[in-house]
């Protein structure tokens, strides 16, 4: 059954224990300019806190609630869609989507063309422009320990249990459940966004306010190329048998060009 | 400058003779200066990475190198196939003296193109990978195969004028396989011309709805397609500059009327496009994209249309700008999808992207390599002048000249 | 014919291409295994470590998870997430032993609770906790020769100094601190247990007249000087704020009077005054921001004149930079502290373990009640000495019977008890409250043992303050001259107007800082 976190944000305190988890387990490089940043500033700078070496990031929104200044902290890392666009778009298989739910990256096999950031929906990739052999970052899900029947390591410490993993069928219907229970946001980012994620959301302040496209599209999307893709070969014989065709009936009887 | 190569049997006698000949001029050190320096920059890129050579960041993974090297190298290059199509396919004669250099400025176009994506790519040594590691879903699976093969298929197109002047054996092969080779040679650019379009089909939501439509690949196929005649005129006008030969008035006016035919098409799709899509009111908005998106209509594609089919496109002059107006319309389409078309939505957050000074030096570097190496056979391949023109060079046994000599 | 030679060509050869090599093509994929689906381990990360409590199939459960929050704006406290290991110390300490971490319902709302006490640093096996080092704003001052760098040193920290310096825990180097003060460029060293001394003579004033009823204040009287412990009960009993002594802590009375007694006495302008504490605490460092403590300025009606106390520096701060500045501290001589402000008495200085503030306040109160001296027996107070969580202690006071006292160490025990006193159960007239296990002798600014926190090294540290204490000359805070002098130079009497100004305080309730937690055992998580 495929696998998901749940992610309840009312209920994260920002202790940055998954950060650290992500940076234990994927042996993750510190940087010293990025250590020195806060939640507040990754939440603001374009990247969204997320780096080649930083895998995920919690990110804290100040904003007014029920006339009251609130903070609410974000985590956000690869949203491991149920149709990957980055799947679909890399032309050589470096990213795969495994049925436990992780959608992974093989840098053996990626040549580079990082046409898989162009068409993430939710602008996750990261590239390792200062590298000389570069590859393409994001959070892989723990892909080793949801394999072996572990949680991912940011669920595994989450303390208030903000971030849960678990069968996404079923948090998603727990999500559902905590909607009505506590009165969120009427929404589970995820549950149809990009045609569905692993990664959903709940949350008792706007989604808008807190960075989340929320006008993505709701169709997976590599539907909107799987037509073009399988017309090709169709397109590209016919229109070869026509040329064929054409050239034939137009160099009958005529002495060949040089 | 004149360099001589001489063939040695195995056992020391000579078998052939052949003259080099490359005229330099100013321009051409120019040309020179620029590809050096790109040279230098490539070198440092493969070393230091993209990040040292290039502005792109995570915000911008795509900037100057693929949308001018690639998107615009190859819809510029798109001239060879139109010609193949409609000289050799459909046996239009009359067009057959821009056929060669048409096809050669095809040719050096997709060399560059190909050379420049090495550069561009991150893991350049990986390139073969999708040779057996099939992403088939992805439209960047067909450019790629289709690019990769179709330059192969130019360059034993090539081969068949080059086996002209040298390895003479090889000719009459290659002449047998020149209309196959033709017929996948107008199929593959149809297929990779229209997904280039595509490609940005993807990135649903993130490009402005004035250049995002079902219709991209056929926008980016008419376009490439039109395009040709536009850079035959340029392309023909210039060299001819160069190397003294003209090409007839009115085999260029036939050729624009064709394109401004495949543009009035365009046009139409065009327009029906945006009824459909009820994207009128964003082409007159007035911002940015609405302005940029009426100018590549009107100063690309209208006025050009009003060229060809007026006594305009008797003259040099009229020719001329149909050229340099068609062009510009498909280099501003090109860079408008990427730039244009999605800075609003990848800005959103802070980001910004201005091509690095060593992104120009590389891109205008590709361009410089293609004209020096254009300039140098059209000096000493039989391209231009087809019909018994007065620069067939001279491969006859020079007696008395055994070593290779440059002068 | 030649064209019929073209038309066969390109059929046939081309059907021939296009078939032999798709054949080829596929062949040799499937052999190359192209076509096999990805594994987890082709994934790149994933070969790190995390703590083996966490690496258990999906939801079986764990002691501890996770670390506690930890706001880049805490002026106490700040971490270094490179050393963080996720073993769970800070929250065990933070949740079990203070029942700060976890006492409210989330969501949060703008900050999460933290009463600074710095507990999670000590029981941070990494050192990736620690505290916010202001050490460069103080060599900044000392380095500016129009400034007048003031210091006062906690009871506590001359019996820790020395563990930064490879001494035995315990070790009392309060003249080896004074002279390495003096040698890093302080021009004045004062000694917080004067105004422990102090403290004593306001809180007592305020609980004789809490008793008596000339102060309209409840009792139980709570002591005040804890910083972590007053913000505690801000957060979580703010109805219990009335109890509290308006007294305030030692190090803030002895800031506020270095700028305007000190300042007044020995003719130096207020506003170039840099007054800096050595503290073994990190709550403190949140203490001397609070932005009622800056009386100095209010009492000279002159806002150039900065808060009370500029900077607090911790003990392994005041060590680092001994450290820094190549002084060899073991080798330093005795040196004795600056007059005016530097002489305290034994009841001051065993301020620094739990149970010292109210056996030096036992000592004067009977002196304040009776007139008399304290008998011997309040001079070794055991029922409120020691590591034992809750202490009670009945004292005899002639003509009033027993007084009640409590003393509490760590604040799930003051929980406990605040919980007693909230259901009418509280029969004591006074109580010490201190945030952390054991008292300051195991603050927040303490040294780091190399093993944890224990009651072992606890009891070293108590019993080397008892230790100066009984062989102090003067154990009773009354009888500290200086405190005389200033009450006759310059205070005039306890809970005068200029004490009230001075020396007093007030709190604010921080309930709506949080939404509190509804049920006991409900965890968070």
């Amino acid at each position: 059954m495929a696998k998901g976190v749940l992610v309840d944000i009312p209920k994260c305190i920002g202790c940055e224990s998954c950060s650290v988890a992500c940076k234990l387990w994927n042996e993750l490089e510190w940087d010293e300019q990025e250590k020195n940043k806060t939640a507040v500033d990754r939440a603001k700078e374009p990247n969204n806190g997320l780096w080649p070496e930083e895998w995920t990031s919690i990110n804290r929104f100040d904003l007014e609630k029920d006339g009251e200044s609130v903070a609410r902290y974000v985590k956000t890392q690869c949203m491991h869609c149920e149709d990957p666009a980055c799947v679909s778009s890399c032309f050589s298989k470096a990213f795969q989507k495994l049925p436990e739910g992780p959608v992974i990256y093989d840098q053996s096999l990626c040549v580079g063309c990082r046409y898989c950031m162009m068409a993430c929906p939710f602008d996750i990739l990261r590239y390792e422009w200062k590298k000389a052999i570069p590859g393409v970052r994001k959070c892989q899900m723990c892909a080793t320990r949801v394999a072996n029947n572990q949680e991912t390591a940011c669920t595994s410490v989450c303390p208030t249990g903000a971030i849960t993993f678990g069968d996404r069928e079923e948090l998603l219907a727990e999500a559902k459940k905590r909607i009505k229970e506590h009165g969120y946001v009427d929404r589970v980012f995820g549950e149809k966004e990009a045609g569905g994620t692993s990664w959903l959301y709940i949350s008792d302040t706007p989604f808008e306010q807190m960075r989340f496209r929320t006008d993505v599209t709701t169709k997976p999307l590599p539907s909107y190329t799987e037509g073009y893709m399988k017309a090709t070969p169709f397109v590209g014989v016919g229109w070869a048998a026509i040329l064929a065709g054409l050239y034939v009936y137009n160099n009958k009887g005529k002495e060949p060009l040089d | 400058m004149e360099l001589v190569t001489t063939v040695l049997s195995k056992a020391g006698a000579k078998k052939s003779t052949v003259k080099w000949k490359f005229k330099m001029t100013p321009m051409r050190w120019v040309f020179a200066g620029i590809a050096a320096a790109a040279i230098a920059v490539i070198l440092v890129r493969f070393v230091l990475g993209l990040g040292a050579t290039t502005n792109l960041n995570d915000q911008w993974p795509w900037g100057l190198w693929i949308s001018f090297d690639v998107l615009l190298g190859v819809a510029l290059a798109g001239g060879g196939y139109g010609t193949a199509l409609i000289v050799y396919v459909l046996r239009r004669d009359k067009f057959y003296p821009i056929a060669r250099s048409a096809m050669l400025t095809s040719l050096l176009g997709y060399i560059v193109v190909v050379l420049g994506l090495l550069i561009e790519v991150g893991q350049w040594f990986n390139f073969w990978r999708p040779y057996v590691s099939w992403g088939h879903a992805s439209v960047l699976f067909e450019v790629f195969w289709c690019i990769s093969c179709y330059t192969v298929i130019q360059i034993l197109e090539f081969c068949e004028v080059g086996t002209e002047k040298v390895f003479k054996g090889a000719h009459k092969y290659l002449k047998k396989a020149m209309p196959v080779m033709l017929i996948i040679g107008i199929t593959l650019p149809t297929l990779h011309q229209s997904s280039l379009g595509q490609l940005f089909y993807l990135m649903v939501g993130k490009v402005n709805p004035l250049w995002w439509t079902a219709f991209l690949p056929v926008f980016f196929l008419l376009s490439s397609f039109f395009v040709g005649a536009g850079m035959i005129v340029i392309e023909s006008t210039l060299a001819g500059k160069a190397l003294n030969h003209k090409v007839e008035v009115p085999v260029l006016r036939g050729l624009v009327k064709i394109s401004a035919g495949a543009m009035i098409l365009y046009l139409m799709l065009k327009i029906t496009d945006m009824v459909v899509r009820g994207t009128f009111a964003n082409a007159f908005a007035f911002d940015l994209p609405g302005i940029m998106f009426l100018c590549e209509l009107f100063f690309g594609v209208i006025i050009p249309i009003i060229i060809a089919f007026s006594s305009l496109s008797s003259t040099r002059k009229g020719l001329i700008w149909f050229g340099i107006l068609t062009v510009s319309g498909v280099v501003m389409n090109r860079f408008d999808v990427l730039f244009t078309g999605m800075g609003k939505y990848l800005n959103q957050h802070g980001g910004s992207y201005v091509p690095a000074l060593s992104e120009f030096v590389v891109s205008l570097g590709l361009v410089s390599i293609a004209c020096l190496a254009y300039l140098f056979i059209a000096e000493n391949f039989n391209i231009l002048g087809h019909h018994g023109s007065e620069h067939a060079d001279d491969t006859e046994i020079k007696a008395g000249k055994y070593a290779s000599t440059a002068k | 014919m030649a064209s019929k030679a073209v038309k066969n060509l390109s059929r046939r050869s081309f059907l021939k291409f296009v078939g032999g090599t798709a054949g080829l093509v596929g062949i040799s994929l499937n052999l190359t295994g192209c076509g096999d689906p990805a594994t987890a381990d082709e994934a790149i990360g994933g070969n790190g470590w995390m703590p083996t409590q966490y690496n258990a199939p999906g939801n079986w459960p764990t002691n501890v998870r996770g670390r506690v929050p930890i706001d880049p704006a805490n002026p106490a406290i700040v971490r270094d997430d490179q050393k963080c290991i996720l073993c769970g110390q800070c929250i065990e300490v933070c949740e079990r032993i203070q029942s700060v971490f976890g006492n409210y319902e989330l969501p949060i709302k703008k900050d999460f609770v933290c009463v600074n006490c710095g507990q999670c640093i000590q029981w941070c096996p990494s050192g990736a906790i620690s505290e916010r080092d202001d050490i460069n704003k103080v060599f900044k001052a000392l380095a500016d020769p129009n400034v007048t760098v003031v210091v006062q040193t906690a009871p506590a920290t001359r019996i820790g100094l020395g563990e930064e310096f490879g001494m035995p825990v315990g070790t009392n180097v309060q003249g080896k601190q004074v002279a390495a003060l003096r040698k890093l460029g302080f021009d004045v060293v004062f000694d917080t247990n004067f105004t422990a001394d102090l403290t004593i003579m306001e809180e007592g004033t305020e609980l004789v007249k809490r008793v008596t009823g000339e102060l309209h204040h409840p009792i139980p009287q709570m002591t005040s000087c804890c910083p972590g412990w007053v913000k505690f009960v801000e957060y979580f009993y703010p109805e219990l704020i009335p109890n509290l002594s308006s007294a305030k802590s030692p190090q803030q009375m002895e800031g506020a009077l270095i700028k305007t007694y000190f300042a007044e006495k020995k003719e130096v302008d207020p506003k170039k005054i840099f007054s800096v504490s050595i503290m073994p605490c990190t709550a403190k460092k949140f203490e001397c921001q609070r932005p009622e403590m800056n009386s100095a300025s209010k009492e000279l009606n002159d806002s150039n004149v900065s808060p009370d106390v500029d900077v607090v520096l911790t003990t392994r701060e005041l060590a680092r930079m001994i450290k820094r500045a190549g002084i060899d501290f073991a080798s330093l001589p005795e040196e004795e502290y600056d007059k005016l402000m530097g002489t305290g008495t034994g009841a001051g200085v065993i301020f620094g373990t739990t149970g010292g503030v109210m056996e030096a306040a036992v000592r004067s109160a009977y002196f304040l009640i009776t007139g008399q001296q304290p008998p011997a027996a309040l001079w070794n107070l055991t029922p409120v000495r020691g590591m034992q969580g809750v202490k009670e202690a009945a004292v005899n006071i002639p003509g009033v019977g027993d007084v009640k006292v409590a003393v509490i160490s760590g604040l799930a025990n003051a929980r406990k008890v605040m919980d007693q006193m909230k259901a009418g159960n509280a029969p004591w007239a006074f109580m010490e409250i201190m945030a952390c296990p054991g008292g300051c002798e195991y603050g927040g600014g303490q040294p780091r043992a190399s093993s944890p926190p224990s009651d072992e090294d606890r009891n070293r540290r108590a019993a080397s303050l008892y230790n100066i204490d009984a062989k102090a000359k003067l154990r009773n805070s009354h009888d500290n001259p200086e405190i005389k002098q200033i009450y006759a130079d310059f205070l005039t009497a306890p809970m005068s107007e200029k004490a009230e100004e001075l020396l007093h305080t007030h709190y604010v309730s921080r309930a709506d800082d949080f939404i509190p937690k509804k049920s006991e055992d409900k965890k968070i998580f």
